[in-house]
């Protein structure tokens, strides 16, 4: 993943960080091991050292073992708590009607197999969501059926959507583009093709955007309302 | 006292065919009788699982495949699943616990025998009801099915009752044979065998089994929950009418987290007792060791909640599970610290068990330092559902079960048939694993943690960057299937044309090596006084010291000329 927000960048940090205690043990685990096996094969006739350790070495080591352990927890708490930080919205992003600086509240409802989203003007869309940059963008995830995971590893972590609940991911970016998603969390048949799109634009051509959406859903619902009404489709 | 002839006995000329040997075997309660079952058992369910496995990784060996249907796919998916963890993994690791267990504490049989032969069947019933859904329709819902995805509204079909009932039964089963080992190993340990002088692997037994008297009941709970759901109109998953999908995340990861742990601490306990055997040597420490596998169950097992990061929980609880997590470096590093010591200043003698013992604990350590990245709260918001966390989880169990359980197998196969698995074909599966294992989940990892693969979905896409990794990862799991396979085939060719053994093929210091290979059914004839945790060494010592005591008492009465 290419970190392109500043949640991502330090979950990008943590990985980073994950990666390298990880390889730290198994180095220090197999380096050792492997070396055991080869300086003690059995020559014939060596008898072997009927030693047992006494408590000092157990407790070193535990004391070296504890303080790995607590350096990973407090680092990783460290960057997890950044990585939570509530974005804001900045100068170029999307303002009110008033001229102040304004975050978005998007609702995204995971169904099977789609990611629908609705925005605050009551337009919708299905599939691919469009953002301002440089905006604090909120996304209510839920779910009407099964649990789904919304995953953008570019923006942010993956969240799950439960049934019953609404679960949140905040996040916001700088870099505008567009940016693929896939489910991450068996939801059925489909769930191999269930994607998502997060398109970032600027501030003013999002606003031109939804404005254009939500007239083009109204031309079309008005155009079968008046479908029916004349009883044209049943 | 009457000088007339006895009575002569009367044979029935069909004597010999009375009782068939399987039908002796199937109807016994003794528990070497009903562990080599279930051994034979999970290895024949391995094999299944492999299959389902290879079938999997041929539909992913290539980007857009159309070899298998996004629905043959899930099911494979959750056959693999189920068979790998409930009928495969977890019985054969309390399979060989109650095959060596009651030997090692000196033990003529188990307490409870007949629960013991209840748990066995039950196992058995509860793989054929998972296979029986070949002939209808299998569920569909994944490794772990999460709610509501397995209510009725969503698969209709019997398969995820199919999945809960064959799951319940084997469960059942685990914890039925657990309460018979328990209770044997708290009342029937030899005179003198303190807690403090049982062998690594049966603390391990002991721990185990109390680990599964609480995980199990936990995932029964869970089950029947699911089957009320499914058929009797109930709400305890479903949302909306008051239920909570979430719960049922809680109920199965304390049963997966807490298998996963008896699976590594069987792992390890097997990798002990082999490196004292093989090195000549104690283990480096014993009370360390068997404090900390105690520590890894219970920190472990309340540890469940790292498989949730990403579930709506509160962030307390997600720097819980982190810190819970990562408290287990301490039990997991002191455990490879005396192990790795027990080998240092030994004489090694590097035969097929320790080989595979090494191995075990090489890919146990790659798979638990790859855990620990996903512990850290922000990196799973990354790494969780995707093939890093597959890789992961795969060096871990596959290292735990599958080179652990291998180990262990090398190992009491002499004690279980009276002959010894073939050196050669040891090695060659051996090395071949080995290089199947690293050829097949090295890839994933890359493909999870660099571009993001998700799991369980039935193919990826071209232009997702992943083509090369996942075709390598394909090649690698035939290889390592073809490893496995290999020692299968060593086992059963060495039931009847392997090198006869011993009572004591590998010089062992623990009580099993005292009697013969196979045991008679009432264990042993005679026991010697436990006055240590090394009683064989201390009865070699002892008959070294009294014949080199009778060579000199013989010098002293002859003539010096």
């Amino acid at each position: 993943m290419a970190p392109h927000s500043p949640a991502t960048d330090q979950i990008d940090t943590l990985l980073w960080i994950g990666f390298f205690a990880a390889a730290i043990v198994i180095v220090a685990v197999n380096v050792a091991l492997f070396y055991a096996v080869r300086k003690y094969r059995n020559e014939r006739g060596a008898e072997p050292r009927q030693i047992s350790s006494g408590r000092g070495v157990q407790w070193r080591v535990a004391g070296v073992l504890t303080a790995f352990a607590v350096l990973v927890f407090v680092v990783g708490v460290i960057f997890t708590d950044k990585a939570r930080e509530e974005p804001s919205t900045g100068e170029s992003g999307l303002v009110s009607d008033k001229g102040d600086p304004e975050e978005l509240e998007v609702k995204a409802t995971g169904q099977q197999w789609l990611w629908r989203y609705d925005y605050p003007n009551g337009a919708f869309s299905y599939y691919k969501l469009v953002v301002p940059a440089d905006t604090a963008v909120t996304l209510n995830l839920i779910s009407t059926d099964v649990v789904h995971t919304w995953n953008v590893p570019d923006l942010a972590g993956k969240r799950d959507a439960v049934p019953g609940k609404t679960s949140k991911i905040r996040f916001s970016t700088d870099d505008e583009g567009s940016y693929d998603g896939r489910a991450a969390t068996l939801s059925g048949q489909a769930y191999a093709a269930m994607g998502t799109e997060v398109e970032v634009v600027s501030a003013d051509e999002y606003e031109a955007y939804i404005e254009q959406l939500k007239s083009d859903i109204e031309t079309a619902q008005e155009r079968v309302v008046g479908q029916i009404e004349n009883e044209e489709v049943p | 006292m009457s000088d007339s002839p006895r009575p002569e006995v009367a044979l029935r000329a069909d004597y010999a065919k009375q009782r068939p040997r399987w039908v002796e075997l199937a109807t016994s309660a003794d528990h070497k009788d009903v562990a080599r079952l279930m051994i034979g058992g999970a290895l024949g369910f391995l094999f299944l699982a492999l299959l389902e496995l290879l079938l999997m990784r041929l539909q992913l060996a290539i980007p857009d495949n159309t070899f298998l249907s996004p629905v043959t796919f899930n099911r494979m998916l959750s056959g693999y699943g189920a068979t790998a963890v409930f009928l495969f993994a977890i019985p054969l690791v309390l399979g060989l616990f109650y095959y060596v267990a009651p030997l090692q504490i000196g033990a003529r049989g188990t307490a409870l025998p007949r629960l013991g032969q209840l748990g066995l069947w039950l196992f058995i019933a509860g793989g054929t009801v998972l296979y029986a859904t070949l002939l209808f329709t299998p569920s569909e819902a994944g490794v772990n099915p999460l709610s509501p995805l397995t209510e009725v509204a969503f698969l209709s079909s019997n398969g995820v009752d199919a999945w809960a009932t064959g799951t319940g039964l084997a469960t059942l089963g685990f914890v039925l044979l657990s309460i018979d080992l328990l209770t044997t190993l708290r009342r029937m340990r030899a005179p003198g065998l303190a807690w403090r002088r049982v062998p690594v692997f049966s603390w391990a037994a002991a721990v185990g089994t109390w680990l599964m008297l609480f995980i199990g009941p936990v995932l029964l709970a869970a089950l029947t929950m699911l089957l009320i759901d499914r058929n009797y109109d109930g709400i305890f998953f479903a949302d909306g009418s008051g239920g909570a999908p979430l719960l049922w995340q809680h109920l199965s990861w304390i049963f997966f987290t807490g298998s996963y742990m008896l699976i590594l601490i069987f792992g390890l306990a097997t990798i002990a007792e082999i490196f004292q055997t093989f090195s000549g040597k104690p283990l480096f420490n014993r009370g360390v060791v068997m404090g900390s596998l105690a520590v890894i169950a219970v920190v472990g097992t309340l540890a469940w909640m790292q498989n949730m990061l990403t579930a709506p929980i509160g962030i307390g609880w997600m720097y819980f599970a982190m810190a819970l997590s990562l408290a287990l470096i301490v039990p997991f590093g002191l455990v490879f610290f005396n192990l790795i010591s027990t080998l240092v200043g030994g004489a090694l003698r590097m035969r097929a068990p320790l080989l595979f013992a090494v191995g075990a604990l090489s890919m146990i350590s790659i798979g638990l330092a790859s855990e620990l990245s996903h512990s850290i709260v922000g990196a799973a918001w990354n790494l969780k559902n995707t093939t890093d966390a597959t890789a992961a989880t795969h060096f871990a169990l596959v290292g735990g079960a599958v080179f652990g359980g291998f180990a262990a197998l090398y190992y009491w196969f002499p004690k279980m048939t009276g002959r010894t698995m073939g050196e050669s074909l040891a090695r060659i599966s051996f090395w071949t694993m080995v290089i199947g294992i690293l050829v097949a989940f090295v890839p994933l990892f890359a493909a999870g943690a660099l571009e993001g693969q998700v799991v369980d979905a039935y193919k990826f896409f071209s232009g997702e960057g992943v083509d090369a990794y996942n075709l390598i990862s394909s090649i690698g799991t035939l290889i390592l299937v073809i490893g496995i396979i290999l020692t299968l085939a060593n086992a059963i060719a060495s039931r009847e044309g392997g090198p006869e053994a011993g009572h004591d093929p590998w010089g062992g210091d623990t009580l099993e090596w005292f009697t013969l290979s196979p045991p008679d059914p009432h264990n042993f004839d005679v026991l010697p006084d436990v006055r240590s945790a090394r009683p064989m060494r201390d009865v070699r010592l002892a008959i070294a010291a009294r014949s080199a005591r009778s060579e000199d008492a013989a010098r002293e009465s002859q003539p010096v000329a």
